[in-house]
C-alpha cells in the first residue's frame, strides 16, 4: 500500500503554536499528527490551534487524533482550538458532535480567541 | 566522504611493508659481513703481516750482530757466510714487506731502521771485517762493541716501534669491529623489531579487525535468526567490511519491515476475526419486518459492526463504527456491543443503555477513541421507528420507486433529525430521539461512513451525492440484493481498495397485518446458511 505523507509545520504566534498538516489525515498519516501534538505537551506549550486548511481528507481516525489532543492538552492546562474553511471536516464535527466540545472557528486568531481559560 | 582504504590495499600494504623490512634485514647482515671482511683483510693481509716481517727483519740483524761477534771471538768463515746470507735475507724480507707499511710514521720508522742496517753492515763489512781479517782481533771487537751493537740495539728499538703501530692496527681493526657489530645489532633489533610489528599487524591485528568486524555481522546474522532486527551494526573500518556492513544494514532494516509488516497482517487477521464473531449468525425475522445486513471487511480493518435483537413488539438495531482502524477498533466495537447487549439482556431503557456504553468506552479506551452509532426500535406492528444517532452519519429513507409520493420528496432522502455526540469522548452526549413512521414498502438504511468516505484513485470521495444518487437508482432492486449492489457500485469507484468497513443495514417495513391477524412472531433466521445460499 501506498505510504501517503503529512508534513506538519509548526508555527509559533507567543501565546500559542500553531500546527499546519499538509496532506490526508487518515490511518496512514495520522501517528504524524499525533507525534507533533505530545511533542508540544512535551515542550508545555499547551495552548495548539490545527489549521486544517492543508487537509483535503480526513477520517475518523485524524478526527480521533485531533479530539485526543483536545482531551490531552486540557488535562496539561491548555486548549487545542481548530481553523477550518473546509465543508467536508465541519460536516464531520457537526456530525459526530465534536464541533460543541472544541472551538472552531475560519481564521487561527478566530480560533485562538475560543481558547478555554 | 573519506578516503575508502580497500582492504586489498591494506593487505598489499601490510605484505610490501614486510618485504622492505625482510629487504632491509638482508642489506643490513651483507654490509656486516663485507664490514667483517674487510677488517679481516687489514688484520690478516696488513697487520699480521707487518708484524711477521718486522720480527723477521730484527731477528736477521740480531743473527747478524751475533754471527759477526761469533766470527770475532773465532774466525770462522762459516760465520762470515752466516752473516752474509741474514744480509741477503734481510734485503729480501724489507723489499717484499715494504707495501704492508703504508703510514708515514710506519714508512719513516723503515727508512731509519733500513738506514741503520745499512751503516751496521758498512762497518761490518768496511771497518770490522777487515780489520779482524787482518789478526786485529782486539781492536775489531773493540770497534763492534762501541759502534756496531748499539746500530743493532737502536734496530730492535725501530722494530719495537714498529712492531707496536702494527699492533695498533690490530686493536683499531678490533675497535672498529666492535663499533661496526654493534651498529650492526642496532640496525639488526631495529629491523627485527619492524618485522615483528608489520607480522603483527598482518597475523593479528589485522586479521582480528577484520574479523571482529564479520563477527558484529555474525552476531547480527544471529539476532536476525532469532527475530531481533535492532542489532547495533557499527563497522568503521572503512573498506569493504565497512561497505558489507551498510548492506546489511540496509537488509535488516527491509526485514524489519517485511516482519512488521507481516505482524501487521496478523493484527489485522486477529482484529478481523474478532469483527466476524461480533456478526451475529443469526436474525430475527418477522411477517412485518425484513432486516438485510451487508458487511465489507476493509484492508485495514474499520471497527464497524452492527447488532439486531428482537422484543415482543419491536425490533432494536444498531449500526456503529468504533474510529480508528484494526485491533483497537476491534476491541472498541467489542466493549460497545458488550455494553450495550449486557444493559439490553437486563431490559435498561435505550437512554441508559446509551450512557452506560458512553461511560465505558470513556473509561476502556485512549482519548483518541470515539464510537458513533445509531440506536433504534421499530415496532414491527406499527411501522413506527425511533432512533438515537450518536454522531454517525444520517440514516437514508428509500421508498418504493414505483409509487407517488403526494409530500413531494424524493424517492430517497437523507433523516436529518435531532442528533447527539459520539461516545466515549464526552461527559453527556445526549440522548434525543427522532421518530419515524414507515409506510409498507419504505426502506430504512443505516449505515456506515466508509461508504461516504470511500476515495477514487484520484482522491475523490464517493460522498453524500453519489450514494443518494446510487440508492435511488438500486431502489428498484429488492432489500436482499440492495447492499450488495451498493457495495459493488462503491467498491468499483474506489478501484477495489477500501480503507474503511462498510456496513449497511437495510430495515424494510412490509406492512401492518390486516385487522385481526397476529403478527408472526420474531423467529431466527440463520444467517449463515443464508450466505451460503
Amino acid at each position: 500500500m501506498a505510504q501517503q505523507k503529512v508534513e506538519i509545520d509548526i508555527q509559533d504566534k507567543g501565546d500559542y503554536r500553531v500546527l499546519v498538516p499538509v496532506g490526508d489525515l487518515d490511518v496512514y498519516t495520522v501517528g504524524s499528527l499525533r507525534d507533533a501534538l505530545g511533542r508540544m505537551i512535551e515542550q508545555e506549550t499547551s495552548r495548539v490551534v490545527v489549521d486544517l486548511d492543508g487537509v483535503p481528507f480526513m477520517d475518523s481516525s485524524g478526527l480521533g487524533a485531533l479530539m485526543g489532543g483536545v482531551r490531552r492538552l486540557r488535562e496539561a492546562g491548555g486548549d487545542l482550538a481548530i481553523s477550518c474553511t473546509r465543508e467536508q471536516h465541519l460536516k464531520l464535527f457537526t456530525i459526530t458532535g465534536f464541533g460543541e466540545g472544541v472551538s472552531i472557528a475560519p481564521t487561527v486568531e478566530e480560533a485562538a480567541k475560543g481558547f478555554r481559560d | 566522504m573519506a578516503v575508502r582504504l580497500s582492504l586489498r590495499w591494506k593487505i598489499v600494504g601490510g605484505f610490501g611493508l614486510l618485504l622492505v623490512l625482510i629487504g632491509l634485514l638482508g642489506y643490513v647482515t651483507l654490509s656486516l659481513f663485507s664490514s667483517l671482511r674487510q677488517v679481516q683483510r687489514r688484520v690478516f693481509n696488513d697487520a699480521v703481516p707487518g708484524v711477521i716481517a718486522v720480527d723477521e727483519i730484527v731477528r736477521s740483524y740480531t743473527a747478524q750482530s751475533a754471527a759477526v761477534r761469533g766470527f770475532l771471538v773465532q774466525p770462522n768463515q762459516e760465520l762470515l757466510e752466516q752473516y752474509r746470507g741474514e744480509v741477503a735475507n734481510v734485503d729480501i724480507v724489507i723489499t717484499e714487506s715494504a707495501e704492508l707499511f703504508t703510514s708515514n710514521r710506519e714508512i719513516e720508522l723503515l727508512e731509519q731502521l733500513t738506514d741503520f742496517g745499512e751503516e751496521f753492515q758498512e762497518q761490518v763489512d768496511e771497518r770490522v771485517v777487515p780489520l779482524a781479517l787482518e789478526g786485529e782481533r782486539a781492536r775489531a771487537q773493540a770497534l763492534f762493541s762501541a759502534e756496531g751493537a748499539p746500530l743493532v740495539l737502536q734496530i730492535e728499538s725501530f722494530g719495537e716501534e714498529l712492531r707496536d703501530l702494527q699492533n695498533e692496527v690490530v686493536l683499531r681493526a678490533e675497535e672498529d669491529l666492535n663499533a661496526r657489530s654493534n651498529q650492526a645489532r642496532f640496525t639488526l633489533v631495529a629491523v627485527v623489531i619492524g618485522a615483528l610489528g608489520a607480522g603483527l599487524l598482518l597475523t593479528i591485528i589485522l586479521p582480528r579487525r577484520l574479523s571482529s568486524s564479520l563477527s558484529e555481522l555474525v552476531d547480527a546474522a544471529r539476532a536476525i535468526g532469532r527475530g531481533d532486527f535492532d542489532q547495533r551494526i557499527d563497522i568503521r573500518s572503512g573498506d569493504e567490511v565497512e561497505e558489507l556492513g551498510d548492506r546489511f544494514k540496509e537488509m535488516q532494516a527491509a526485514l524489519k519491515r517485511l516482519q512488521q509488516l507481516a505482524l501487521q497482517d496478523r493484527e489485522l487477521e486477529i482484529a478481523g476475526a474478532i469483527q466476524r464473531n461480533l456478526l451475529q449468525r443469526t436474525l430475527p425475522a418477522t411477517s412485518t419486518v425484513k432486516l438485510v445486513p451487508t458487511q465489507r471487511q476493509a484492508n485495514l480493518v474499520g471497527g464497524d459492526w452492527y447488532d439486531v435483537d428482537a422484543t415482543g413488539t419491536s425490533v432494536t438495531v444498531a449500526v456503529g463504527d468504533a474510529s480508528g482502524k484494526g485491533i483497537a477498533a476491534a476491541l472498541m466495537a467489542t466493549v460497545a456491543l458488550s455494553v450495550l447487549r449486557a444493559e439490553r439482556g437486563q431490559g435498561a431503557s435505550v437512554k441508559r443503555i446509551i450512557q452506560r456504553a458512553n461511560e465505558a468506552l470513556k473509561e476502556a479506551t485512549e482519548p483518541e477513541s470515539f464510537t458513533t452509532l445509531v440506536y433504534a426500535s421499530v415496532d414491527f406492528r406499527s411501522g413506527e421507528a425511533t432512533w438515537l444517532n450518536m454522531g454517525h452519519p444520517s440514516p437514508f429513507l428509500l421508498r418504493p420507486s414505483h409509487v407517488e409520493h403526494s409530500d413531494g420528496r424524493p424517492v430517497g432522502y437523507f433523516l436529518e433529525g435531532p442528533r447527539n455526540r459520539a461516545l466515549g469522548w464526552f461527559d453527556d452526549p445526549g440522548t434525543d430521539e427522532t421518530t419515524l413512521r414507515l409506510d409498507p414498502g419504505d426502506r430504512l438504511i443505516f449505515y456506515t461512513d466508509g461508504f461516504l468516505e470511500a476515495k477514487s484513485s484520484e482522491g475523490v470521495i464517493f460522498g453524500e451525492n453519489r450514494f443518494a444518487e446510487a440508492l435511488v437508482r438500486l431502489a428498484p432492486l429488492d432489500s436482499d440484493h440492495l447492499g450488495e449492489e451498493l457495495v459493488r457500485d462503491v467498491e468499483s469507484f474506489a478501484a477495489g481498495k477500501l480503507d474503511d468497513d462498510l456496513t449497511m443495514l437495510v430495515i424494510e417495513f412490509l406492512g401492518s397485518p390486516p385487522a385481526g391477524e397476529a403478527v408472526r412472531e420474531p423467529d431466527r433466521v440463520d444467517r449463515a446458511a443464508k450466505l451460503e445460499n
